[in-house]
């Protein structure tokens, strides 16, 4: 118990992972991001298909990693394709996380500087919150998990006592007609929402954490859920309350839905604040995963130790971070990252599971 | 017996078996020879400087062996010596020797006065004059005779205590009223005393490397895990320390992360709450001379919980518990959140409130940050000093000072009177932690949370709540996290959390100890 600290998670734990990996920029963007290419009130149709299909790709991804559950994905690729393909692989993965948490870093920078520090240089706020994210990974995946499970509760209730809040000026009018233009204005929104659901690709890497493999699918499964009913409650009350037209012109459409309405009484009028509390956090769990996942695999492509290449990345993902000029470019960092992820975890596990599979009994030995 | 018996006609000895170690023992320098000359004369050399030490020679039990008794006074029981061990070993006993065994002129076994002699229950021999020495200065009477090769200890140690008071700094208004002394025999009775407790093993070390003191480890030897109490073993023999004054020191010499802000060890003065710990299949220490014993492993809830919790009716002790928490929360984040909310965010705080603040700060000539630091230094310093004041002026101080600090400062418009509630109430909710040592973590992690705010606002105040969070989730207390059964998530331990649900549902002891027996009996 004391001297052999075994460093696994639990079930739930991974579970709990997945749900803060996926919740993140979405919370804020994702009414916006998935109405402008529905443009139909319908869009929470279109997140909750995202999310389904969020689950088929975890579940092809968790079947994957199955069948190596000592493995992470950096180590079974090898396996799979051979040397030279796996680690060319591997380090677009990297890549992927890197960029992800890039994205992550900058974005948050952004709403801050938007909304609480007009004056503050993004510099000053990204790099303490990196030193925050450094502290805690060193710590490896245990603690990581653990402080997400604090989030989590803090967001959850944070959460749904804000968004219940706009209740009052929410329309239900502004949701209507279901389907009025068929089903084709949902299945173009649904590429934008299943990418709002990235997170499930964590599971390529954290199966060989878990003390019960095995229930890998249980925690990916609740992994994705929890997070879709957040993104269809926002969706609802942003679009509800604010109407197809008027998320479309917003950036921020869920912050300024919280920001339209005040109730006189309590201690705070506006709970843009209380919102921003969790979205700060959520934004903190993804960038620590996506952090973590980078430094983990160049710690496995190199075989060291993973602590240098925590702090080595930190200047990296800095200037990942810096890179977009403005909140526009940001966007389309967001979209390339989207496409990679879309490729990467729609396409490649799939692959990677026929080939498996085709090459048969070799690795069967350890489902 | 027979060997006595060969040893007939040495006159005015005490016979001796240990001869024939004496002499198969190669190394002799520094333990007793029988000669009592020479004994005597290494004694004084050792000890016969010190003016507390006290020799009185005198002749065993009128047979002319010459022997000597030797006591610290002050540290031994001089009522004992004299009502017991001296009449016993003057007394003319030839006669009772002669009944059972032939009469030997001078010649009289230490076995002889050992058992049939001292009427006194701790009877211990040594040879070496170390060991001897350590005894002596510790409270023992040692009596050496002549012709002895070993000299004979006595348990006569008697330690002045105090009589048993109320807990001073865990005051109950429903409990028991017995706290610890600063006796160790005391500190164990109460909890062998406190009713019958199956398998409670006291298992006793000695600390300091030139203050030698006696600490007792106490575990339930069925419920605890093993590997726990051979863990908190090899950290206490690890200490290497001249002199361990305090149970204090033993705490940081024993705890897990000596950078962290958050005691790892818990101390109490209260033997409930000791026992409690013990059933929950934690280890207790107690040192020798402080009534601080320590219980570990720890958890954070268990620095926002009181025993009394337990004793109450469990609704006022959920009620009171999540009281705690709040004030714990307050205690930490509304200074900083003042701070934020003034000088970065005032447009989130509703519209008349922000008016009437400003309106109230506007002839303040600081910052928030420094009005701030202003008022939650002096209220330390108020605490502190009102700590260190004789008893009966101290509230008087406390008084005097508060009004200074509150109406005056108010009133010379160095500060506003809002932050003037703001400190009075981080200042009440942390001294609502049970645990002093809990409330001081939380009072200095509050101005790093008050830095924070006033250089990133809100998002200071959050990312320091984070880091905080990121080195809790880290810390461990004996390998088990700091933060169970909180997170990892253990929701069939939760009823004992934030809430306190009823006695009888819970059934089970503490998951994270790894107790050999998880059912709590009765």
């Amino acid at each position: 118990m004391i001297l052999s600290p075994k460093d696994k998670i639990t079930t739930p734990q991974a579970a709990v992972i997945v749900i803060n990996f996926i919740l993140g920029t979405g919370l804020l963007t994702l009414p916006r991001s998935s109405t402008e290419k529905v443009h139909t009130p319908d869009v929470w149709i279109s997140v909750i298909l995202g999310g389904a299909i969020a689950i088929i790709a975890g579940v092809i991804m968790v079947k994957l990693s199955q069948q190596f559950p000592e493995k992470t994905f950096y180590q079974y690729i090898n396996d799979i394709v051979g040397k030279w393909v796996g680690r060319l692989l591997s380090l677009v993965v990297i890549c992927y996380f890197l960029t992800t948490s890039g994205f992550q870093l900058r974005a948050m920078a952004e709403v801050i500087k938007y909304l609480l520090l007009e004056g503050t240089p993004t510099w000053a706020i990204i790099m303490i919150f990196m030193w925050v994210s450094l502290y805690l990974i060193i710590g490896g995946i245990n603690p990581i998990a653990r402080l997400f499970e604090i989030i989590l509760p803090l967001t959850v209730i944070l959460f749904l006592v804000v968004t219940f809040m706009s209740i009052k000026i929410f329309e239900i009018d502004n949701l209507r007609p279901v389907l009025g233009e068929g089903i084709i204005p949902v299945l173009k929104g649904v590429k934008t929402t299943a990418l709002a659901f990235s997170g499930p690709e964590i599971m390529l890497l954290l199966l060989p954490f878990m003390n019960q493999p095995k229930k890998a699918v249980k925690a990916l499964i609740v992994g994705v859920s929890i997070p879709l009913i957040f993104y269809v409650i926002t969706v609802v009350m942003v679009i509800g309350a604010l109407s197809v037209d008027g998320v479309v012109m917003r950036t921020w459409p869920t912050l300024d839905l919280i920001r339209s309405f005040e109730i006189s009484g309590l201690i705070f009028e506006r709970f843009e604040s209380l919102l921003l509390v969790v979205w700060i956090m959520q934004i903190f769990a993804t960038f620590t995963i996506t952090y973590y996942a980078a430094a983990l695999g160049l710690a496995q492509l190199s075989k060291k130790s993973i602590h240098p290449f925590m702090f080595g990345l930190l200047p990296i993902l800095y200037i990942i971070a810096m890179i977009p000029r403005n909140i526009n470019d940001l966007f389309k960092q967001g979209d390339f990252v989207g496409n990679m992820a879309l490729f990467l975890f729609g396409l490649l596990p799939l692959l990677l599971l026929i080939i498996s599979r085709i090459k048969g009994g070799k690795y069967e030995t350890n489902t | 017996m027979k060997e006595w018996i060969s040893k007939i006609g040495k006159k005015g000895k005490v016979t001796n078996n240990d001869k024939l170690e004496a002499t198969t023992s190669q190394d002799t320098t520094g333990q007793f020879t029988d000669n009592f000359i020479l004994n005597l004369e290494m004694v004084k050399q050792e000890i016969g400087h010190n003016w507390d030490v006290h020799f009185r020679e005198f002749n065993l039990g009128r047979t002319g062996i010459r022997s000597i008794i030797i006591f610290v006074d002050g540290l031994s029981d001089k009522d004992l010596i004299d009502k017991h061990i001296m009449p016993s070993l003057m007394v003319d006993f030839s006669a009772e020797y002669k009944q059972d065994l032939p009469y030997l002129k001078g010649g009289i076994s230490k076995e002889f006065i050992k058992n049939e002699v001292l009427s006194i229950s701790e009877v211990e021999e040594v040879r070496s004059i170390k060991e001897f020495t350590s005894k002596v200065l510790t409270g023992s009477t040692a009596l050496i005779m002549d012709g002895s090769l070993n000299a004979l200890i006595l348990g006569t140690t008697k330690l002045k205590t105090r009589t048993i008071e109320e807990p001073v700094s865990e005051a109950l208004v429903r409990g028991p009223r017995v706290g610890f002394t600063e006796s160790l025999s005391d500190n164990t009775s109460f909890l062998r005393g406190s009713g019958e407790i199956e398998n409670l093993s006291l298992v006793k070390f000695q600390v300091g490397k030139r203050s030698k003191k006696d600490l007792v480890v106490a575990y339930i030897k069925d419920i605890v895990d093993p590997e726990l109490v051979q863990e908190v073993e090899n950290r206490i023999k690890k200490i290497d320390m001249d002199s361990v004054p305090e149970s204090g020191y033993v705490e940081q010499l024993i705890e897990d992360n000596y950078l962290s802000p958050f005691p790892q060890v818990q101390n109490t003065e209260r033997p409930d709450r000791v026992i409690a710990a013990l059933m929950e299949g934690r280890v207790a220490i107690l040192l020798d001379g402080t009534p601080f014993a320590l219980i570990a492993p720890v958890t954070l809830s268990m620095m926002l919980q009181s025993p009394e919790d337990y004793y109450e009716r469990w609704i006022p002790g959920t009620f009171i518990r999540m009281l705690r928490y709040l004030a714990a929360i307050l205690a930490l984040f509304t200074p900083s959140l003042y701070i934020a909310f003034i000088s970065f965010h005032s447009g989130m705080i509703p519209t008349k409130l922000a008016i009437s603040i400003i309106g109230t700060r506007s002839g303040v000539p600081f910052p928030a940050l420094i009005e701030a630091l202003f008022m939650e230094i002096s209220i330390e310093i108020l605490r502190e000093a009102g700590l260190r004041l004789p008893k009966p002026i101290g509230p008087a101080m406390g008084i005097v000072g508060g009004l200074i600090i509150g109406e005056a400062a108010v009133q010379a418009g160095i500060v506003s009177p809002v932050l003037v509630i703001v400190v009075a109430l981080t200042a009440i909710s942390s001294f609502s932690i049970p645990q002093y040592s809990a409330g001081f973590t939380i009072r200095i992690l509050r101005f790093p949370a008050m830095l924070c705010a006033a250089t990133f606002g809100l998002y200071g105040v959050i990312l320091f709540f984070l880091f905080m969070a990121s080195h809790l989730v880290k810390l461990k207390s004996f390998g088990v996290p700091f933060l169970s059964p909180a997170v990892p998530y253990r929701l069939s331990e939760w009823k004992d959390l934030m809430v306190r649900m009823p006695l009888m549902m819970m059934k089970r002891r503490p998951k994270m100890m790894h107790t050999k027996n998880p059912i709590r009996k009765g």
